[in-house]
């Protein structure tokens, strides 16, 4: 508990009554010490006079708020009236008490002051359980949508294993659609897990950095056998590493999914060039495909969740439509801004833009 | 002298472990099993198999990396090869960095569910003689 009064006499009754009360109390003769004293030390309850010769309350109300608008604040009034306690109250005290007062009420005022910290320090306490309950649920609910699918496919993966030889075509291939479709349902779960860790805050870091060129050369070395067997030449255009700001996480799974799809939507013998640059305050991704590109109509809504590019070309492309709006939830999260540049038949550009550590504004 | 070797699951999911069981069973592996944590480091410290399957799931969301844990407290298991195997690891999208690796003492980290093929090379490997043991640079890079 903390009182500023110009008055000694004041603070020394305050802090009688008050330690007999059994509180801890300290005391401050100006606003500027008292400030001083909270930027360190935060008190549950502050007592201020409102008519002080270098600091008056009001200003000292504003900066406490500015500081924590947790602590409760009392103002103590030494006119009888009204207009400057409602002012006090409007600035964002809780309670006044007109001078001279008796030791009874000030215990009143501090009992009532005390209760409302307890309200509000509570209340920020089931917040945080709340959270932390709701992220446990999510992680709960995408494990038991998960397992029975796992499960599915795990029979039939071992399936096909051991006893594929044995099987008609037929049999074969509709077990492998099966797993497919499996397959699709446990990357949907995940996307949607993703999804929802981005939006809680904790899928990407923005403080973190990575090397840009580094994860591309990660993922595209991951993707080897995908690139094979699409028959695709990969090249990677940069002239040394690129730190961004952005964990691995997050800028792993953008360079991924956009390379992915650059992959997927891409023609037998065609190719996928990602070029990593650098440009003081920025750094850039593009990745650029000879694929089945898009139509016109289709790019203002790409980045949305669940818009999918529905036509003959794209039937058999598996995917769960969340990759692109991933992306721009990550980029967004991370600083930067995501492009798309397409012309249907031709091929698609992404270009990611991400701040350096240097250019970032918010570090 | 028996050349067969002893594969331990350790896992809740009945019919995750009835599948991958017949897959070892059918390479030529012994097979045991265990529900839970508990069960699995008692039919560890017994049975001093050749190869260890841990969920890191089960029913407590902590008993896996605890029963791991305790599996390396016992002097005759620091060196069993330890396979994590869960399906919070993912091989989608292809980049992953999943939560647990790096710091946890477990020789390989795979994704649920395993492909057959992938899961038995890397078991031989595991369970060869010439295997070095894990070491600390490996850690992490097998979910790529």
């Amino acid at each position: 508990m903390f009182a500023i009064d110009d008055d000694d006499v004041i603070l020394l009754s305050c802090r009688r009554i008050l330690e007999k009360a059994g509180c801890e109390v300290e005391t401050f003769s100006n606003g500027y010490d008292g400030i001083a004293r909270i930027e360190v030390v935060r008190p549950q309850l502050l007592l201020v006079d409102l008519k002080m010769p270098e600091l008056d309350g009001f200003q000292v109300i504003e900066r406490v708020r500015a500081i924590d608008p947790d602590v409760v604040i009392a103002v103590l009034t030494g006119y009888a009236t009204i207009a400057s306690a409602i002012e006090a109250l409007k600035l964002g005290a809780y309670d006044f008490l007109p001078k001279p007062f008796t030791p009874d009420e000030l215990r009143l005022l501090v009992n009532r002051a005390c209760e409302r910290w307890q309200l509000v320090a509570e209340s920020a306490r089931l917040r945080c359980e709340k959270e932390e309950a709701e992220r446990r649920f999510v992680t709960f609910v995408t494990h038991q949508l998960k397992s029975p699918v796992v499960a599915a496919k795990q029979y039939l993966d071992v399936l096909v294993f051991t006893a594929g030889g044995e099987l008609s075509p037929q049999a074969l291939d509709w077990l492998s659609r099966s797993r497919i479709r499996l397959g699709e349902m446990l990357s949907l779960i995940e996307d949607w897990l993703t999804l929802s860790r981005i939006e809680r805050g904790t899928f990407c870091d923005r403080r973190a950095t990575t090397d840009l060129l580094e994860m591309v050369e990660r993922v595209v070395d991951g993707m080897r056998l995908q690139v094979e067997s699409a028959n695709l030449t990969v090249r990677v255009h940069a002239t040394g590493a690129v730190r961004v700001c952005g964990d691995a996480n997050g800028v792993g799974t953008v360079v991924s999914n956009l390379v992915s799809n650059a992959i997927k939507y891409n023609r037998p013998g065609g190719s996928v060039d990602i070029s990593v640059s650098a440009s003081g305050r920025e750094g850039t991704l593009e990745v650029a495909d000879t694929g089945i590109g898009l139509a016109e109509q289709s790019l203002p809504s790409l980045f949305r969740e669940f818009s999918r590019v529905r036509s003959d070309a794209t039937a058999d492309v598996p995917g769960t439509g969340l990759g692109l709006a991933i992306c721009k939830r990550i980029v967004d999260e991370l600083g930067g801004t995501i492009e798309v540049h397409s012309k249907e038949h031709e091929g698609t550009r992404f270009v990611v833009r991400m701040p350096t550590p240097e250019g970032d504004d918010s570090m | 002298m028996s050349e067969e070797k002893t594969v331990l699951i350790i896992d809740d999911d009945p019919d995750f472990v009835r599948a991958v069981r017949f897959l070892f069973e059918a390479a030529g592996y012994a097979v045991a099993t265990a529900p839970n944590g508990r069960d699995g480091l008692a039919r560890a410290k017994t049975l001093r198999p050749d190869l260890i399957l841990l969920d890191v799931m089960m029913q407590d969301r902590t008993e896996g990396f605890f029963t791991l844990e305790q599996i390396r407290d016992v002097p005759a298991l620091q060196a069993t090869p330890v396979i994590v195997i869960s399906s919070i690891y993912t091989d989608h999208p292809v980049f992953r960095i999943g939560p647990g690796s790096g710091w946890l003492p477990a020789d390989l980290f795979l994704p649920k569910p395993a492909d057959p093929g992938r899961l038995m090379s890397e078991a031989a490997r595991l369970m060869a003689p010439g295997y070095a043991g894990r070491s600390m640079a490996e850690k992490g890079s097998d979910l790529r």
